[in-house]
């Protein structure tokens, strides 16, 4: 993904041991992580700061992270923001829906889902009307969810275009296959060989790649996940 | 049998004996006073002829009677014992024996003795016991006729209480949202009872209710804990100085938590169906829904040289558009999960029925056990809660859901 300014972001989570979580992976790709711990914290940074996204827990000491959300929409600021909650209930996730979210996930997560998530979201939210992710010579078309290496067009099938989307949101991080598996088929199905099936989506999409004259820049991370990096 | 039957039987076996008992004692009772009068009637007899003998010195003359005949025989020196004696009795009229009462006496007319013997006919007495008897017979007969009748009408009404009640026991369902409501009733017993069976039903739905919410507190609080191994995971695999060793085990402890975390949903999702907590509904697409179903699968399907045969008509259903989603996945994906290679899938749909066929390296499944929790065949590496959840969907919504093995083929058919 090209990145000219870096991406700031706001954690607003209560649990310590996610939100550092959280901070680090984002952190890591030279963007900008905020957190905060409980309602008052983040109402004071919502009301100060702007963020690209906010990625926002429902359930807040000292309040509910709807209302936060109902404070940024009266305020009529763009920010983004992802729900993340424990509760999978229908209910809170058409609310949040409704009130503006841009998106929803259920903990438990994987951090490259919710990487991917807020990409999408950033993305979305920028008004370059720039609707490609490029990487190197490899440009993704979010619209026509097409790719192109050195602009030479690569057939991708949807499962391979989604993976190869999914490793460019997380690039230069190792993504484990569960995850990879979560996010092409959902956690709902249960698939009993499913990695069998990212080996050989891998396998096309690495092939695709390098028959179109791109660099092979997946590899294999100790035999559990996978990682797209450039170096 | 039933109680007041076999109350009946017993009670009706008892007075049947008793009234046998009563009618023999009668008898021997009438019959030892009736003898008593004849042979008073007999003692008589022999005085009126004691006093003939007496006065005339000469034995009386014998009028032919229908019920009474006497005797006279000389006899020489013999001693006449006087003894009263059961004998018969000839009926000219009639023509035929009567029993009869007879007395031997003697007496002595000038110097010559004379066995005396008088017999009287017992027929009127005999003709008395007779109608004793069918009396008897008669109350028997009135006694059965009536304890029938109590049986089909009184016992009836009053056992009205207990069959409402015992009906309602047996629809009673904990998941249900109706309770037992106690009949009206005098009777203190099927009070009792109707009361204590009320308290308990309510008891036993509290407990089920808090059993349910603990379940999905408890899945619940897991979530989170669960999240942040699942972070921690993720973030210690960035770890450059992983060796491959160390990247397999993470591996197996990611395959580990998944199945943990799927679990943790299913059992959640089971609660929120229970508790009828997912109420939005739509009307759907069912044959859209279907091919978008399979679509998803396609993959897995060609990988698996899986032969897929689908004939779908349009059909609409109205429920939740997520549950539909997972009761199409969980069907679709155990028809192929628990496929062979090459083997194939039958998917028919029309308004009112969806049936999915598979063929399986496993025989006929057991019906009654593979809805329930946590059953799975040992090779399984599901969660053993996909078919309980596609059950409580099914049951949610009142659809049928059926299990048949035929022609080597496991065959799931969903009516709504």
């Amino acid at each position: 993904m090209k990145q000219k300014k870096p991406v700031k972001l706001l954690v607003v989570e209560d649990e310590p041991g996610l939100r550092d979580s959280i901070r680090d992976y984002f952190n890591d790709g030279g963007n900008v992580c905020e957190t905060a711990d409980d309602y008052n914290s983040a109402l004071q940074k919502i009301n100060v700061y702007r963020y690209d996204c906010i990625i926002l827990d429902i359930t807040l000491p000292g309040g509910s992270g709807l209302d936060i959300l109902q404070q940024l929409k009266q305020n009529r600021y763009a920010d983004g923001v992802l729900i993340v909650s424990a509760r999978n209930s229908l209910d809170d996730r058409l609310k949040g829906l409704d009130l503006g979210a841009d998106d929803y996930l259920t903990k438990p997560f994987h951090l490259s889902e919710l990487r991917a998530r807020v990409m999408a979201i950033v993305r979305r939210k920028s008004f370059d009307g720039n609707h490609l992710v490029i990487f190197n010579e490899i440009s993704l078309d979010i619209l026509a969810k097409s790719v192109t290496v050195n602009n030479a067009p690569v057939k991708l099938t949807p499962k391979e275009y989604a993976l190869l989307l999914y490793l460019i949101a997380n690039k230069g991080k190792v993504v484990s296959k569960n995850a990879v598996a979560e996010h092409l088929w959902g956690d709902e199905i249960d698939i009993s060989d499913n990695f069998d099936f990212i080996y050989s989506h891998i396998k096309n999409v690495r092939k695709k790649l390098m028959d179109a004259g791109g660099k092979d820049y997946i590899q294999s991370a100790y035999g559990m996940g996978y990682k797209l990096s450039d170096q | 049998m039933k109680l007041f039957d076999n109350y009946n039987r017993i009670s009706l076996f008892f007075t049947v004996l008793i009234i046998i008992i009563t009618g023999i004692v009668y008898y021997y009772t009438i019959s030892y006073v009736l003898t008593g009068q004849v042979d008073q009637d007999l003692n008589v007899e022999e005085h009126e002829i004691f006093d003939h003998v007496r006065l005339n010195h000469k034995l009386p003359q014998v009028f032919k009677s229908e019920d009474l005949k006497i005797s006279f025989q000389p006899v020489g020196k013999e001693v006449i014992r006087r003894q009263f004696i059961n004998t018969d009795l000839w009926n000219e009229q009639e023509r035929e024996k009567e029993s009869a009462r007879g007395l031997i006496t003697s007496v002595s007319v000038d110097g010559i003795n004379y066995r005396v013997t008088i017999i009287e006919s017992k027929v009127e007495t005999e003709d008395l016991i007779r109608v004793i008897f069918l009396i008897t017979l008669f109350i028997i007969f009135l006694l059965i006729l009536l304890l029938f009748i109590i049986n089909r009408v009184l016992i009836r009404k009053l056992w009205q209480p207990f069959y409402q009640m015992l009906d309602q026991i047996t629809q009673f369902n904990l998941t249900d949202k109706n309770t037992i409501t106690a009949p009206d009733t005098r009777i203190d017993e099927f009070r009792e009872m109707n009361r204590e069976v009320t308290a308990m039903s309510l008891r036993v739905r509290s407990d089920y209710q808090e059993l349910k919410n603990f379940v999905e507190n408890a899945s619940h609080e897991l979530m989170t804990p669960i999240a942040v191994i699942n972070s921690k995971l993720d973030t210690l695999v960035q770890d450059s100085s992983l060796t491959d060793n160390q990247g397999r085990l993470l591996g197996e402890v990611y395959q580990t938590l998944a199945k943990m975390k799927k679990m943790n949903k299913a059992m959640l999702l089971l609660s929120h169906i229970e508790n009828r907590l997912i109420q939005e509904e739509e009307i759907l697409d069912l044959k859209y829904r279907i091919n978008d179903t399979l679509n998803e699968f396609h993959e897995l399907f060609s990988s698996k040289k899986i032969q897929i045969t689908a004939s779908l008509q349009d059909a609409s259903i109205r429920m939740n558009k997520s549950l539909l989603d997972i009761l199409l996945n969980n069907l679709i994906g155990n028809a192929v999960n628990h496929n062979f290679e090459g083997g194939s899938i039958n998917i028919s749909l029309s308004q009112g029925n969806l049936t999915i066929a598979n063929t399986g390296p496993s025989g006929a499944l057991e019906k009654d056990m593979i809805f329930q929790r946590f059953n799975k065949s040992a090779s399984s590496e599901g969660t053993g809660l996909g078919l309980t959840l596609v059950k409580e969907i099914c049951e949610t919504y009142a659809f049928g859901l059926i299990y048949n093995h035929e022609n080597e083929m496991h065959i799931f058919s969903v009516q709504f």
